[in-house]
């Protein structure tokens, strides 16, 4: 049997309320009836979470509708790789700062969108170099922020 | 109120203000008129900017961003049919069809003078209403201040279409991302383990950016780009409106832009619920409701002027209560405070300056959007053809960029990748996103008041003896229960029928 996409929610949903209400038993502030303390707000949401993921399971269960695809596989594969690129500039960063890494990384970032449309290697190189001096110059010289240098060039 | 003239006129009449508000304005347009993009989306990613400068230009810097988002929205609405933002929906209905019979000029026309009047009176009379609404609410405690921000959570619950679980399952990720870092008044910590970038909480850039901004890119791109869409300009030639048109129309503005000013107001509610409202409001008093749909004026009139009215009625709860008529608003209140404004009545006191400033700052960014809107008529809609190859790498530097300034911190930067693939998650789940970011915002302020509420009295049963708290319960739950309430009716309705 194919598991719906709305019963799959439901019960993250479920898991996450449990584990987030046994979490705020660790709190060292008890609820009580005159004063809910911190842990009031916490188990609301894990409340929360529970009834509606049950509510959602219970809910995609009954519904006899044809689930819509939220991703083919290689929509799956692309979103993927798009984190890995952005898993790539925060340790581009770290390393070697922001003013090397961004323009790599804008490079890399239009040449993956790009795929299928009319574009020149030139255009590419020329807008990653230019976004990211424009961006350097707005936050560092027009507001007076700083940018990562780099642990490299610290 | 005119106190601060001198101080207004001196902040806005600043060069570097005067940048500021220009390059704000034309940033929110481009967000506002692209789909996808947003003016709330804009607020998000360049808020972090403001941290390094005053209060002043910080809020002029924002309220443009703002007001350039809401005024843009039309553009895509008219020549596309695909709505900027969700509060020009109702303006495609008419604005689209009336583009195709050749008169995008005379659409696109009505666009801004609508817009115009919209933002420019709302922003008046928010500056005539707010400091009588803050004089009320010192009549308030706790109790009615927990009770409104559990309102305008559940406001938009009983709004947002589709499933009621999800959308309350939304709105209890916000709460659980709004309890992180240490509790309210007994200093608890929550959700930290032992890390002391969770300590002061998850930043509001790091949460909403990643969840609202990147993780739609992300997902878009894995969805696959479509095609670039067409843009007809060729049929754009003049104003094509004249004053006796506007005169014509006054019932229908003075309607619409006391709906989007009412509307504004309630908590959780804002311009994507008001144009719709407006737009069959219109329909329902024309003599001809059968022109509505096939580019009938009346209805790019009726959604223009109350999606931009609302602007100003979501500022009278902002300033005076504290307390966000809509996202962006809820936004607003969280960038403020970093500026050590801290809306609710008391503001008018302590940052009146300030305050004034905000409204003044709408009034001119309506005059400016206009100006420039009627130079640009026929340059705007190029925005639609900037492509998403050149456009979303660039939208997400910028979204680590200010990740990164918000702490100074590429640990945060990590935090953003994590709320990017919750976000997309969310997005695989169907959960939407406007409850978590009300219930994400809204969470410390719903916390402090319930804590202080139960310290005063000692029971919750307070919650429901004093009269305002009680009604504001009352609407909360009936938010909360609408749907159920709703099938209810309808199986009656059936029965009946």
């Amino acid at each position: 049997m194919k598991i719906k996409r709305d019963q799959l929610t439901g019960a993250v949903l479920v898991l996450l309320g449990i584990v987030v209400f046994l979490m705020t038993t660790t709190f060292s502030i008890p609820i009580t009836a005159s004063y809910p303390g911190p842990r009031m707000l916490p188990s609301i949401a894990a409340f929360g979470f529970v009834v509606c993921g049950l509510g959602i399971f219970v809910e995609g269960t009954m519904s006899k509708k044809e689930e819509k695809t939220f991703l083919v596989k290689e929509g799956w594969i692309r979103v993927l790789l798009t984190l890995v690129v952005i898993a790539a500039y925060i340790a581009g960063m770290t390393v070697v700062g922001y003013l090397i890494t961004t323009p790599i990384i804008l490079y890399v970032l239009t040449t993956m969108f790009a795929k299928g449309s009319k574009t020149t290697i030139k255009g590419r190189v020329i807008f990653s170099v230019a976004v990211a001096v424009i961006i350097y110059v707005i936050y560092v010289f027009a507001f007076g922020l700083t940018l990562p240098a780099g642990m490299l060039f610290d | 109120m005119f106190e601060y003239i001198p101080y207004i006129v001196s902040q806005i009449a600043q060069p570097f203000n005067l940048v500021l508000l220009f390059a704000a304005t034309v940033i929110g347009l481009i967000f506002g008129a692209i789909p996808g993009l947003s003016g709330t989306l804009a607020v998000m990613l360049f808020m972090p900017l403001t941290y390094s400068m005053q209060a002043g230009p910080a809020v002029i810097f924002l309220i443009a961003l703002w007001v350039g988002g809401c005024s843009g929205a039309f553009i895509g609405s008219v020549l596309l049919g695909i709505p900027g933002s969700a509060s020009a929906v109702a303006t495609c209905w008419d604005g689209y069809p009336m583009a195709q019979n050749g008169k995008a000029g005379k659409a696109l026309a009505i666009g801004m003078v609508a817009s115009f009047l919209g933002t420019f009176l709302s922003a008046l009379f928010a500056a005539l209403l707010s400091q009588k609404i803050a004089d009320i609410a010192f009549a308030m405690g706790p109790w009615e201040y927990f009770s409104l921000c559990f309102v305008a959570i559940t406001m938009v619950l009983a709004i947002s279409k589709g499933n009621m679980f999800k959308g309350l399952a939304s709105a209890a990720i916000g709460l659980l991302f709004a309890s992180v870092g240490f509790s309210p008044i007994d200093a608890e910590p929550r959700f930290v383990f032992d890390n002391m970038y969770l300590m002061s909480g998850l930043g509001m850039t790091v949460v909403l950016i990643g969840i609202f901004g990147v993780a739609r890119i992300v997902e878009e791109y894995g969805k696959g780009f479509g095609a670039l869409p067409e843009v007809d300009t060729k049929s754009i030639k003049g104003l094509g409106i004249t004053i006796k048109e506007i005169m014509s129309q006054g019932v229908n503005i003075v309607r619409s832009f006391l709906i989007g000013l009412g509307i504004g107001f309630l908590p959780g509610m804002g311009a994507g619920l008001s144009n719709l409202v407006a737009y069959s409001s219109a329909k329902n008093a024309s003599k001809t409701p059968e022109q509505f749909g096939h580019g009938c004026p009346d209805g790019i009139w009726a959604s223009e002027v109350s999606n931009n009215a609302a602007i100003g009625g979501s500022m009278i709860p902002m300033a005076a209560l504290g307390i966000p008529g809509d996202s962006t608003t809820a936004l607003l209140i969280g960038a403020l405070t970093i500026h050590g404004l801290e809306m609710g009545p008391m503001v008018f006191k302590n940052s009146g300056n300030v305050v004034y400033l905000m409204f003044a700052t709408v009034m001119v960014c309506a005059i400016v959007v206009l100006v420039l809107q009627a130079l640009g008529m026929r340059v705007f809609p190029l925005i639609l053809k900037v492509p998403y190859h050149y456009m979303y790498p660039a939208l997400i530097i910028i979204s680590f960029v200010s990740a990164y300034v918000d702490s100074s911190s590429l640990y945060k930067c990590g935090m953003m990748l994590v709320f990017v693939i919750i976000g997309i998650l969310m997005s695989y789940g169907g959960l939407p996103t406007a409850p978590l970011i009300l219930a994400f915002i809204l969470g410390p302020t719903l916390e402090s008041n319930m804590l202080k509420s139960f310290q005063y009295s000692g029971t919750a049963v307070t919650f429901f003896t004093r009269p305002i708290s009680c009604i504001f319960m009352i609407i909360g739950i009936a938010c909360v229960f609408s749907p159920v309430l709703r099938m209810a009716m309808e199986k009656m309705k059936g029965k009946k029928a």
